[in-house]
C-alpha cells in the first residue's frame, strides 16, 4: 500500500469512528460529474448549524447562467421515492444551462431515526453497479430528542388559521414558512425559506408520497392524494402545462390539485407565498404508507414498485423544467436525467453510483 | 311524365336524406366555462380552449345572480370535486351543487346550450363528484368525456343513453381540443 493509500485509509477510518461516537446522521450520497458544489442549509441560516436539521444542499449549475430550480425530497424521509428520485437526480443530472440546488433530505433529522410505525426497516439493502449500499427509510417527523420539547396537545400553526395534531409540530410539511426564532422544525423551514430567497429560486417541487389509490378508495371519500400535482395558485397554470406534456409524452396521468388557503403551513402554499418562487408538491403511491398493509415493501411491490415512483417523479421534474421553458424567458437545461422507461426497464437500481 | 318522374325522384332522395340525416351537434362563440367542484380541471379546460384559439370567459365561482346569458352563446360546467379547490374558494360541496344547479338553470331558461364536461381520469371520479354531474345532467345538451373517466363503470355513457344527448369522448386531456375544434368549428 502506497503512502497516498494509506492516508485515504487513515482518513476514512477516523471519519467512520467519529461517526461512530457523533449523534449526527450522514447519508450515503454519492454525487456524479453534475454537482459543482456543496453547501450546508445552515449556510443559508446559521440558526440550524451543529443541530440534526442540518443538511446538505448540493448545486449542480450550468456553465450558462439561466432559471434556478430547487428539488427537495426527503420532507418525509419515509416517502421512499422522493428521497431516492433526489438522489437519482443528484448522481445523474448535469445542467447546462441555469442551476438546479437538490436537498435529498429536507428533513435530516427525520432521517436519523426510523420509522415509528415500526413496519419497515430503517435502512434498505440495494445492489448498486458499485455495491451493496442502503437506502433511508425514516420518520415523518423531526426527532423528538432533537426537537427538544415536548409535543403540544394541539399545534396550533403561528398564522393562528390552522390547527394540527400535537406531534405534527415537528412536521416540516406543518412549518413553513417557519420563524427564525420558533422551535427547531419551524428554524427549519425559515431556513429553506431564505435558501431560495438567497438563491433567487425561480421554481421549486417537494416530491412525497402518499397511501395507495386502493387505500384510499376505502375511505370512500373523494380524498386521494395518490398519484398528483399540488400547485401553488400562482403556479397553476404552469402546473397545468407539465401534466399535459407528461400525459402526452409519458401516458402517466397525474391529478392536478391547487393548495389549499386554510391548510396552512404546507410547502407549495407558503413558499410561494413568502417568496417569488412558484410552487409544487408530488405524491406518488407508496404502500409503505397503508395503514391497513402489515408487511409492505417500498421497494418491489408487485404494483407500485420503487422504479415506477421515482420514474413518475422525476418525469414530473423534466415536465416542470419544460413547462418553465415554454413560459418564461430564462431557461433551465438539464440533461441526462433518468426517464420512466429507463428505470422500469434497468430498475432503480441502476442510476445509483 | 319524365320530368314529373325526376322531380319526384329528387323529392324522395331528399326526403329520405333528412330523415335518416346525423344531426351534427355543434357550438357558437362565445362560451361561458365554469367549475363545478372546484377542481383545477377548469383551468385545464382553458389552458385547451386557449390552444384552438376558442372564444371564452371562465368564472369558476360564477353565481346565476351574476350571470349574463346573453353574452354568451354557450355554458360548459368542468366537474371536478376538489376538497382543496372548495377550501380555497371556502365553500362546501352542497353550497356548490346549489351554485351549479341555479347556474345551469338560468342558462337553460335563456335558451343556451349547457355542455359537461369530465376531464380529469378516473382520479376524480368519486362521490361528490359524481352527486355535481348527476345534480347537472338534467340540463345537459352534450358530455365532454375522458375515456378513462367512464372506463370502469361507463356511468357518463349511460347518462348519454338515457337522455338520448350526444356524448364526445378523448382520450388524453389535450386531445379535447380535437372536440373543441369539431363542434365549435374550429
Amino acid at each position: 500500500m502506497n503512502k497516498k493509500k494509506l492516508i485515504v485509509v487513515l482518513i476514512f477510518i477516523f471519519v467512520l469512528i467519529v461517526s461512530c461516537f457523533s449523534k449526527e446522521f450522514y447519508p450515503d450520497i454519492r454525487p456524479g460529474d453534475g454537482v459543482t458544489d456543496f453547501k450546508w442549509l445552515s449556510d443559508y441560516f446559521p440558526g440550524i448549524k451543529e443541530t440534526n436539521v442540518d443538511t446538505p444542499v448540493y448545486i449542480m449549475s450550468g456553465e450558462a447562467t439561466g432559471a434556478t430550480f430547487l428539488l427537495m425530497g426527503g420532507t418525509h424521509p419515509g416517502e421512499l421515492a422522493g428521497t431516492v428520485a433526489a438522489i437519482s437526480f443528484i448522481e445523474n443530472a448535469v445542467v447546462k444551462t441555469g442551476k438546479v440546488i437538490v436537498i435529498p433530505y429536507s428533513n435530516l433529522s427525520a432521517a436519523s431515526i426510523p420509522d415509528l410505525t415500526g413496519k419497515v426497516s430503517h435502512f434498505l439493502p440495494v445492489q448498486t453497479k458499485s455495491g451493496k449500499r442502503y437506502l433511508v427509510f425514516g420518520d415523518r417527523r423531526t426527532d423528538i430528542n432533537d426537537e427538544g420539547i415536548e409535543d403540544p396537545e394541539v399545534f396550533v400553526h403561528p398564522s393562528d388559521e390552522t390547527e394540527y395534531k400535537g406531534d405534527e409540530s415537528r412536521n416540516l410539511n406543518r412549518n413553513y414558512p417557519g420563524e427564525e426564532n420558533g422551535t427547531l422544525t419551524s428554524k427549519l423551514a425559515f431556513a429553506i425559506i431564505n435558501l431560495i430567497n438567497e438563491e433567487n429560486v425561480d421554481f421549486n417541487l417537494d416530491m412525497h408520497e402518499s397511501r395507495t389509490p386502493e387505500e384510499y378508495e376505502k375511505s370512500n371519500s373523494d380524498y386521494n392524494l395518490s398519484y398528483s400535482l399540488v400547485c401553488n395558485p400562482k403556479a397553476l397554470e404552469m402546473g397545468i402545462l407539465a401534466m399535459l406534456n407528461l400525459e402526452l409524452e409519458t401516458g402517466i396521468n397525474v391529478k392536478l390539485e391547487e393548495s389549499a388557503k386554510n391548510s396552512r403551513g404546507l410547502s407549495h402554499l407558503e413558499i410561494g407565498n413568502y417568496t417569488n418562487s412558484l410552487s409544487f408538491l408530488s405524491e406518488t403511491p407508496n404502500p409503505a404508507q397503508d395503514p391497513s398493509k402489515n408487511n409492505p415493501d417500498p421497494m418491489y411491490d408487485s404494483k407500485y414498485p420503487l422504479k415506477h415512483r421515482i420514474g413518475i417523479q422525476l418525469e414530473i421534474v423534466q415536465m416542470l423544467i419544460d413547462s418553465y421553458n415554454m413560459l418564461f424567458e430564462e431557461k433551465l437545461e438539464v440533461e441526462k436525467i433518468p426517464t420512466y422507461s429507463d428505470l422500469m426497464k434497468y430498475g432503480f437500481e441502476a442510476y445509483l453510483n | 311524365m319524365k320530368k314529373v318522374s325526376v322531380v319526384f325522384f329528387a323529392l324522395a332522395i331528399f326526403f329520405v336524406g333528412f330523415v335518416f340525416a346525423e344531426e351534427v351537434f355543434t357550438l357558437e362563440q362565445p362560451a361561458f366555462i365554469t367549475s363545478a367542484g372546484q377542481s383545477p380541471g377548469a383551468l385545464q379546460m382553458t389552458v385547451v380552449c386557449k390552444m384552438v384559439k376558442l372564444d371564452y370567459t371562465f368564472e369558476k365561482l360564477m353565481t346565476a345572480d351574476d350571470f349574463d346569458p346573453q353574452a354568451y352563446n354557450c355554458a360548459i360546467f368542468v366537474v371536478g370535486a376538489s376538497g382543496k379547490g372548495l377550501g380555497a374558494a371556502g365553500i362546501d360541496i352542497d353550497e356548490e351543487t346549489a351554485r351549479v344547479v341555479a347556474l345551469a338553470q338560468k342558462a337553460k331558461d335563456n335558451g343556451l346550450p349547457i355542455v359537461l364536461t369530465h376531464l380529469e381520469g378516473a382520479a376524480r371520479r368519486g362521490a361528490s363528484s359524481d352527486l355535481l354531474f348527476n345534480e347537472l345532467s338534467p340540463f345537459a345538451d352534450a358530455l365532454f368525456i375522458k375515456e378513462e373517466s367512464d372506463a370502469a363503470d361507463q356511468m357518463f355513457s349511460n347518462i348519454a343513453e338515457e337522455k338520448e344527448i350526444p356524448i364526445f369522448f378523448f382520450e388524453k386531456t389535450a386531445d379535447l381540443k380535437n372536440v373543441i375544434s369539431e363542434v365549435f368549428g374550429l
